[in-house]
């Protein structure tokens, strides 16, 4: 059922690939040219950044043109030997049933090391003796191991393919997923990835499976994942720690926003200090250490921001005395980061109202929020005419007044 | 038909009409007769008439143009020290024209703004007294420099009587020709506690409904506008399940919108009234009030009142213990 979408949506004819048209063309016609006789080149050297669809092409060709794929990765070039074992498999017969047959090396750039000495040699020896089609795939074309094998090979460059051709394909994998997804998230995804597919439809479905409808709010905390794994080593040392200075020392290290911080170990806290007792020391320890997030807003006096950290972090990590250590518990992303993210709009929706309520009211529009607002919208679910009045009355535009009266759009 | 919100329509517009607070009604009413106020610090609960006093004040002394010499600010939408700095100076430094030679500001919600700004604040005071007095308004005056404080004139506003608060809401009543049960005024009362602006709206909404209203009516207009369920979330808490009593108390405070101060006050209702040994429930009311002072002083609602349910979760650990 939840199948990794990146294989599930993976392209299966060369059409459907997205971008590198030029790329593609090279490389078909000249898997075609040995339909005539066998090519100067007997390999192409398909190289580029990752995730841009090196594979994908080399796998929907041999699709397109009915060709048994023989594929081969970085774990098969250990040694010489290995490599020469699949090669007098491969590339020196035609298939029985007089097919054709593709060879794929792929992750060239895997062959690193001693271990792998000669491995290069091998596939150069490999590629001048080919007799069917043989296929390179590696980042780095140019790393200098490969200079003689590149003599040997027509060189296909891949490059990053545009935003556009990215959110593309993402909208293509949203149809399939039957979700109704709008075009600024699946923008914000494919910017994001900088340009990698791959990572792309692995944010999208960590981001959108299982919804109907995916929106912007959705995914503009992903702006915050680059830093993830910081974030996890940091929260890893609070919560794991039994050193203060420890797990002070840790914040320095991650160089990250306090209020972020904040709320990972807020959220995480209970699902790692399990102790009851454990669990109110810890929790009062985030209290207090909001008690002085609040005297700085006040005071505008930041040198109070170490208390902020001494209880954030060392009061979290000394709160652990009895909760017993249990299997890897998964950290999990901040909900209220979350929540206002995706109530975005909403909020700001009411924040307008807001406004409008205080020109009239004599109230602060956070007050006229909280104060005002629950009951207008009873209001207007119930009484239209005394809405009426009362949107006149506060200049309310039409958006406005279907917010409150519960109707969409 | 013309239709405002009551809180707003119902409003008193001169110190006559205000029917609470009287001591401080009779003294703004000096003021006026003298033609001269003070700075004043106005404090007191929400919806018990600080604004309101303002602004009445202001019309006393000026008549019928007095807009033109008052100015409000509010501190929660405004509160930079920059805004001080300029707006507050531009109008404070020009005089008056007319037979009272000073303007009045009303900083609202002015235990909002940073103490850099109400230093600020404090010079500019200090410096037009001349030609500009300020009347700063906010819940807690302990929240308010003490350079100030004891510049400004202190007023002190509590929660309406129950008389005061039927009286007011009878008056409304009258008005809107709404149809309602005696029954309903101390439903509405129990919930706004003498908060009028609460009670207002309350009435309005609950007036919406279109049918006679009845305690009932009124309990379900405070269920949808501020779904508070403790009882629940304390249990979930007691139980050892905190996670999940935590994610109750987001929804309530991120979802509903509903106040932290209420929510505190409900659980410590809630616990008095439960069946927990006496011992615990004082122990609990410590915890409650520790808590509820840190409310006070501006922190996270939601982190401080998990902090309270995780000390019912321990409170309920160390029960079944035999503790």
């Amino acid at each position: 059922m939840h199948a990794a979408w990146i294989v599930k949506h993976k392209p299966q004819t060369l059409s459907e690939v997205v971008g590198n048209a030029e790329a593609i063309q090279k490389f078909t016609e000249w898997a075609r040219s040995w339909d005539k006789r066998i090519p100067k080149k007997r390999a192409a050297f398909l190289h580029g950044p990752p995730g841009v669809g090196k594979t994908v092409c080399v796998e929907a060709l041999a699709k397109d043109l009915q060709m048994e794929l023989v594929e081969k990765n970085a774990s098969d070039y250990r040694t010489a030997e290995a490599v020469q074992r699949f090669a007098g498999l491969a590339s020196q017969y035609g298939t029985l049933f007089g097919g054709s047959r593709l060879v794929l090396l792929d992750e060239l750039d895997g062959i690193t090391g001693t271990a792998d000495k000669g491995g290069v040699g091998a596939i150069t020896e490999i590629v001048k003796a080919a007799q069917c089609p043989v296929v390179l795939v590696a980042n780095n074309a140019y790393d200098p191991r490969f200079s003689t094998l590149r003599k040997y090979c027509l060189l296909v460059e891949f490059k990053k393919p545009t935003v556009r051709e990215v959110m593309k394909h993402l909208k293509k994998v949203c149809v399939g997923e039957e979700i109704n997804a709008d075009e600024e998230a699946l923008k914000f995804i494919a910017e994001k990835s900088g340009r990698d597919v791959r990572s792309a439809v692995n944010d999208l479905q960590a981001l959108a499976q299982g919804k109907k409808r995916f929106v912007y709010e959705d995914v503009a905390w992903l702006a915050e994942r680059d830093r993830k794994d910081v974030i996890f080593n940091v929260l890893r040392t609070i919560l794991y720690s039994k050193d203060s200075w420890e797990a002070k020392k840790a914040v320095d290290a991650a160089d990250m926003d306090t209020d972020m911080l904040f709320q990972w170990v807020y959220e995480n806290v209970p699902y790692h200090l399990t102790d009851p007792q454990d669990l109110a020391k810890a929790m009062d320890a985030l209290s207090l250490a909001d008690i002085y997030r609040r005297r700085i807003r006040s005071t505008q006096d930041w040198s109070l921001l170490r208390y902020v950290l001494d209880f954030m972090t060392a009061g979290v990590a000394m709160a652990r005395e009895r909760t017993k250590p249990s299997g890897w518990i998964p950290f999990r992303f901040p909900e209220k980061i979350q929540w206002m993210s995706r109530t975005k709009a909403e909020r700001e929706m009411q924040s307008a109202i807001g406004m409008k309520i205080r020109r009239k009211c004599h109230v602060s529009s956070v007050r006229a929020v909280k104060e005002f607002l629950p009951y207008i919208r009873i209001i207007f679910e119930n009484n239209p005419e005394m809405a009426a009045g009362i949107a006149r009355w506060l200049d309310l535009d039409e958006t406005m007044v279907n917010y409150l009266a519960g109707r969409k759009g | 038909m013309s239709w405002e919100l009551w809180a707003e329509k119902y409003r008193p517009q001169s110190l006559d009409q205000m029917i609470n607070q009287t001591e401080i009604v009779e003294r703004l009413k000096s003021f006026v007769e003298a033609k001269n106020i003070p700075h004043c610090i106005f404090a007191g609960p929400p919806g018990t008439g600080k604004t309101t006093a303002a602004l009445c004040l202001a019309h006393d002394l000026y008549g019928k143009g007095y807009r033109e010499h008052f100015m409000e600010l509010n501190a929660s939408d405004e509160r930079g020290i920059n805004v001080v700095r300029e707006t507050v100076k531009t109008f404070a430094r020009t005089r008056s024209i007319g037979e009272i030679p000073f303007k009045i500001m009303i900083l609202d919600e002015s235990d909002n703004m940073t103490s850099d700004a109400q230093q600020a604040l404090r010079r500019t005071m200090e410096r037009f007294t001349e030609t500009c007095r300020f009347i700063l308004i906010a819940n807690y005056s302990g929240k308010i420099i003490e350079p100030i404080q004891s510049r400004c004139a202190p007023f002190r506003f509590s929660y309406l009587s129950r008389e005061d608060h039927d009286r007011y809401l009878r008056h409304i009543i009258q008005q809107e020709s709404v149809k309602i049960l005696d029954e309903a005024f101390d439903a509405i009362f129990e919930v706004s506690g003498g908060d009028l602006r609460r009670a207002t709206n309350t009435l309005q909404a609950a007036a919406s409904l279109g049918r006679v209203i009845d305690a009932e009516t009124v309990y379900s207009v405070i269920g949808r506008a501020s779904p508070i369920d403790v009882r629940e979330m304390i249990a979930l808490a007691m139980k050892g399940n905190f996670i999940e009593a935590r994610q109750r108390l987001r929804e309530m405070i991120l979802k509903y919108g509903v106040a932290g101060s209420d929510i505190i006050k409900q659980i410590h209702i809630e616990i008095f009234r439960s069946a927990l040994p006496d011992q615990w429930k004082v122990k609990l009311a410590g915890a409650i009030g520790e808590i509820d002072f840190r409310l006070v002083q501006g922190a996270d609602e939601e982190v401080q009142l998990s902090a309270l349910l995780a000390r019912l979760t321990e409170a309920g650990y160390e029960l079944k213990r035999g503790g």
